[in-house]
């Protein structure tokens, strides 16, 4: 079963597997918009993919000679958003900028004022535009100069999820690591030495990372290999820690830092962005070959970070996982709360989705439920079980649970008792009509009744039909009803005892 | 009555229980009328009650703190709340009550069942027959009445294999469960109440869908005595063949309208328990062979056999009552073969014979009648319907010498004349008599009844059109105790005959359909003196106008039932009876040409919480409001559409 997670594991794996080596860049003084209407990621190793366009900043010929074809490019920069120094040139850049286009701004009043007339409207627009686009590159070097402080409040932010617009000017950057992407891609300018950081970063255990890069493809594999007998030593142990197993995305856009699961999905995402990435190379599915020249690859397992966890490196009968998906499923299930409750059952929760579905898929159809909580597919099963225990008996499911009569006749009742009710027929009768009329809901009038003639077949002098404005809201009701009084005027018969109450036949 | 104070010193209190407990129901009306005193022996030695109307129970419940029994099936708008009430009440005489009837309730439902039965401790016998909406969850409600031993859920519907499982492990004391007509019920319910309810006495799983896998595991309960399986279709002689060797005690087996079971089985069951009392396997068994009578004639104690619609020839009629000698009741309905010759020698045999039912036995003559009620004193109930060729000799010999006769069924024997009407009224206990469709008979018999049958209890005169006004005033006159009464289709009454029915102060059911002749006054004058009228049935009677009507709404606050078609009531005196009769719940409303749409609907809102069955034109369906529909439905009101 091939779902996003894999895929999620899958780049997460490559990512995870980076040199923590920092990158180096020149502190040329490159315009920000000019930056990014040129950078590219064009880094396969960083993010998976080829972009298929040269880079052609600088900075990042450098970094490619530099840090090899593996330099974890975006740890690096990350590295950097916590230099103070960093901050520090970023404002001083931003303050310079924002100068420049009040130096540009005032120009711009001042010929307007003088040159009104003669400017044509290309000229306008053009000017328009620069200032545009400059006030954009100001806001998104703010956005990414205030992303660089979001790590330090990654822990609360990181696992809830919350709205992302996507929008390059919203701000909003739920995910550090988001943040992060658009953090570096501003700042990349900037050359700052290998830092220290406690960041979300793959721990690579094996010393040989340098050559580690390459392709996860990943099966339908479970994580429960317990049968396998690797010799320690034979395989290399990574290990991710729990922000990278718990991130929702693991590919983001360089433009507006939007992520997502799949690469595809991105390399689709990206086509909005210009016609650059439309390109056939760039749609392409990135190579899969590693760097070349590498030697056998040696077998990866998997270390889960949870401390005291079998599957945790540190165990004394360390068991590990095979793939990254197993290390993400098995940390979820393990060490992490069931947040997905069945929407049928209400009962089962679970903290992997693909395992939600796929009780989903058969919840209901053990349908034969014990009081003791077992739940059998088979109606003789449970009634065996049944028989088998004492005091056991079988649940009845809350769905079977029909509107009882009861309440609903209550409501009948209740409706009764008031008097303008939508429940009420308008019964106007005689005198009591107009007095009722208001009373009657608009679309009950319709069976309005005319019991005029009806009600007068035996020309009852004393029964005065006035008396009918009430009935209405008798007519659900319990209680003796009026026609008892009315009978008792109209006929003349004198008011008598209710019949036996009690009838002296014995059971 | 005065009673002299110094009576009443000498009797004391207990010494008036005593004699209270000799009495009778009726008398014990009188005696509660007597004197304070009296009526607090009443109050206290009473033990079983049937409320007739909700409204009075919490009032009753406390005049009598002694109850065990308490029987509200007949009252209207039982529900919920009512029964809370009573579960919540806590009056010595709730807290005590062994047995509860809420059977035909419409709006009982778990959340109501679940506190009584939690506050009912000492719940014995419960009765929750044809509730509408009695469910799985209405008996795991009733499951917590952990004392339960009798249990009678008749045509619960809607209760599966889930309910039944609940009951079970609840109240697995249970001795007696009767599971008829809970069609939902199936093999595994049956085999798991044999499984816990190991002390199960009594058991009717008549008309279930059940299978011969059933039949096995109730063969494992080892105190079994009834088991009644009316017309379980899937059962065959396979199946009675576990009861064989199963269920060691069994003493009555009913095993009527089974389709696949044939005399073979029988054979097994028979063979299995020789103390086997009761044998009931009417119209199933197509001959009552040699071998059967072999193993039949092992059964020393033998008093109920039922072969209905099997061919008995007249030897093995012999055969089986010289071997079964001790047998009271025999039924032999439409066993045509059945002649003078084998009733002689089935006379001669069983002397202790009670009931006898030769319904449809056409050639039974004077002869066999004479024969039984020579040798048999103690007759008690003979059933002769459609046996053409009795005539008043027949009739003379049961005058002479059936003293004891309580029931006579002479429905179609139109044989029977004046003077047979004559003989039979010599049979003073006559409590039951049924002369529907003798043609032959007119006021002359119908006073000779009259006269002496002053037991009689019911009289069934169904299209006997030859009677008329002066026989109905010598019934009225001489038959008090007559509680229910047919005169369908007699046509020669009229409002002078039909107006002296009101001196029938106990009449509870009557039937005057198709009396063309009588009128608002005749009606007015019945609502006027029968108080009790429980069931009135005025199909085809045309000519009443609204007075009886109105007279009827007015006087008749126990009618239950009533069948209004054809009838020419208007739109006023239809609301007036339905919002008046404040226990009316069953009413049949076809084809009244002078009510209009509105006039049903305004009647139908009058009475639509109390309805419990409701008999209506097709074509209304979709004239009324669909509101009053739903709330009817909401009540548990079933609507028959005509």
């Amino acid at each position: 079963m091939e779902t996003e997670d894999d895929l999620c594991n899958n780049n997460w794996g490559s990512s995870s597997s980076k040199s923590r080596e920092p990158g180096s860049s020149d502190g040329g003084n490159q315009t920000f918009t000019g930056f990014t209407s040129q950078q590219k990621w064009e880094d396969a190793s960083i993010l998976d993919y080829e972009m298929g366009v040269e880079p052609s900043v600088q900075v990042f010929d450098e970094m490619k000679a530099s840090g090899q074809a593996n330099v974890d490019f975006l740890q690096g920069v990350r590295a950097q958003a916590w230099d103070p120094r960093t901050m520090l040139s970023n404002l001083s850049f931003m303050e310079q900028k924002i100068h420049q286009l009040q130096d540009l701004v005032h120009l711009l009043v001042g010929r307007g004022g003088q040159l009104q007339g003669r400017l044509d409207e290309l000229a306008a627009q053009q000017q328009q535009q620069l200032i545009t686009t400059d006030l954009t590159s100001i806001i998104i070097q703010l956005i990414s100069t205030a992303g660089s402080l979001l790590p330090s409040v990654k822990h609360n932010m990181s696992t809830a999820p919350g709205p992302y617009t996507g929008q390059p000017g919203s701000a909003v950057f739920p995910y550090a690591r988001e943040a992060n992407n658009v953090a570096s891609q501003s700042q990349n300018n900037n050359n700052c030495g290998a830092q220290e950081f406690d960041l979300p970063k793959p721990v690579v255990v094996d010393e040989r990372e340098s050559h580690v890069v390459e392709e996860h493809e990943m099966k339908d594999e479970d994580d429960v290999e317990e049968g396998e007998n690797l010799p320690p030593g034979s395989y290399e142990i990574l290990q991710l820690e729990k922000e990278e197993i718990l991130a929702p995305h693991t590919h983001f856009c360089t433009i507006c830092g939007k992520g997502f699961k799949r690469d595809a999905n991105l390399r689709m995402h990206m086509r909005g962005h210009g016609d650059e990435y439309k390109t056939a190379a760039a749609l392409a599915k990135p190579n899969k070959e590693s760097v070349p020249g590498s030697e056998p690859m040696l077998i990866k397992r998997y270390s889960c970070p949870f401390l005291g966890c079998k599957r945790n490196k540190e165990h004394k009968k360390f068991q590990p996982l095979k793939t990254i998906l197993c290390v993400k499923n098995h940390y979820k299930r393990t060490h992490c709360d069931k947040s997905f409750t069945c929407s049928r059952c209400h009962t089962k929760k679970f903290s992997v989705i693909a395992d939600l579905k796929t009780h989903e898929k058969h919840c209901g159809k053990n349908k034969w439920l014990c009081s003791c909580g077992t739940t059998f597919s088979r109606k003789d099963k449970l009634f065996g079980h049944i028989a088998l225990f004492q005091g056991h008996t079988p649940a009845i499911p809350l769905e079977e649970m029909k509107p009882s009569a009861s309440t609903s006749a209550q409501r009948g009742s209740s409706e009764g008792g008031n008097n303008n009710n939508q429940g009420m027929v308008g019964f106007n009768l005689g005198s009591a009509s107009i007095a009722n009329q208001e009373t009657a809901q608009p679309g009950m009038t319709d069976g309005k009744i005319s019991f005029e003639e009806p009600f007068s077949p035996m020309n009852f002098d004393t029964c005065n039909f006035g008396g009918f404005h009430e009935f209405p809201r008798l007519m659900f009701d319990d209680s003796e009803s009026s026609f008892q009084m009315l009978i008792a005027n109209a006929c003349g018969f004198s008011p008598r005892n209710v019949g036996e109450s009690v009838s002296d036949t014995s059971l | 009555m005065s009673m002299s104070p110094s009576i009443l010193s000498v009797l004391s209190e207990d010494l008036l229980v005593r004699v209270y407990e000799f009495l009778d129901p009726p008398c014990r009306k009188t005696w509660r009328l007597i004197s304070k005193d009296f009526l607090r022996v009443d109050s206290l030695s009473r033990t079983t009650i049937r409320i007739l109307r909700v409204e009075f129970l919490p009032t009753l419940l406390f005049k009598y703190p002694n109850l065990s029994s308490l029987d509200l099936s007949v009252c209207p708008k039982l529900d919920d709340n009512v029964v809370l009430r009573l579960a919540l009440d806590g009056t010595v005489s709730t807290l005590g009550i062994k047995s509860l009837n809420l059977s035909r309730s419409t709006a009982v439902r778990a959340r109501g069942l679940e506190t009584l039965a939690r506050m009912c401790h000492a719940l014995e016998r419960v009765d929750v027959s044809h509730c509408w909406g009695f469910g799985d969850r209405e008996a795991a409600a009733l499951s917590s009445a952990a004392g339960l031993r009798e249990l009678k859920m008749d045509k619960c519907l809607s209760l599966s294999d889930v309910g039944l499982a609940r009951i079970v492990v609840g109240c697995s004391n249970l001795n007696k469960i009767s599971l008829k007509w809970c069609m939902e019920i199936s093999d595994l319910g049956i085999d798991l109440l044999c499984k816990i309810c190991k002390g199960l006495k009594s058991l009717d799983v008549s008309y279930l869908k059940i299978t011969n896998d059933s039949i096995r595991s109730i063969a494992l309960l080892p105190k079994l005595e009834v088991l009644d399986m009316v017309s379980c279709s899937l059962i065959d002689d396979a199946g009675l063949q576990f009861l064989e060797n199963g269920s060691p005690s069994l003493q009555e087996v009913d095993v009527t309208r089974c389709e696949r079971v044939s005399l073979s089985g029988l054979i097994s069951i028979v063979r299995g328990h020789p103390d086997i009392q009761l044998l009931k396997a009417s119209h199933c068994v197509s001959e009552v062979s040699g071998s059967f009578l072999q193993y039949i004639k092992a059964l020393k104690h033998l008093k109920t056999i039922w072969i209905d619609g099997a061919h008995v020839s007249d030897s093995s009629l012999v055969t089986l009552s010289s071997s079964c000698r001790s047998l009271m009741e025999i039924g032999l309905s439409r066993c045509v073969d059945v002649t003078d010759i084998g009733m002689m020698g089935l006379a001669r045999n069983c002397l202790n014979l009670k009931t006898l039912n030769l319904a449809c036995c056409g050639f039974v003559t004077d002869v066999a009648i004479s024969a039984v009620a020579h040798s048999c004193p103690n007759l008690e109930t003979l059933k002769l319907e459609s046996c053409h060729l009795i005539t008043e000799k027949g009739l003379q010999s049961l005058g002479c010498y059936s003293k004891l006769l309580q029931e006579l069924d002479l429905t179609d024997c139109y044989g029977v004349n004046d003077r047979g009407l004559e003989y039979i009224s010599k049979c003073s206990n006559l409590q039951r008599l049924k002369l529907g469709l003798c043609t032959n008979i007119s006021d002359k018999g119908i006073f000779h009844i009259g006269s002496k049958c002053s037991k009689l209890l019911e009289l069934d005169l169904y299209r006997c059109a030859c009677f008329g006004d002066d026989g109905l005033a010598a019934l009225s006159r001489g038959c008090k105790s007559l509680n229910r009464l047919i005169l369908s289709y007699c046509c020669e009454l009229t409002d002078t005959g039909v107006e002296q029915i009101r001196q029938l102060d106990h009449l509870s059911h009557l039937e005057l359909r198709g009396l063309k002749n009588i009128t608002g006054v005749g009606l007015a004058a019945i609502a006027c003196g029968c108080k009790k009228l429980g069931y009135l049935d005025l199909k085809l009677c045309e000519n009443i106008d609204d007075s009886g009507f109105w007279a009827l709404a007015y006087f008749s606050k126990n009618l239950r039932q009533i069948n209004l078609c054809n009838c020419s009531v208007s739109d006023t005196a239809l609301c007036m009876l339905m919002s008046n009769l404040s226990r009316v719940q069953d009413v049949d409303l076809v084809h009244l040409s002078r009510v209009t749409v509105e006039g049903f609907e305004f009647a139908l809102r009058a009475c639509c919480n109390r309805l419990k069955k409701l008999k209506l034109l097709a074509p209304l369906r979709f004239l009324l409001s669909s509101e009053l529909l739903e709330t009817l439905h909401a009540r548990g009101c079933r609507i028959r559409w005509d």
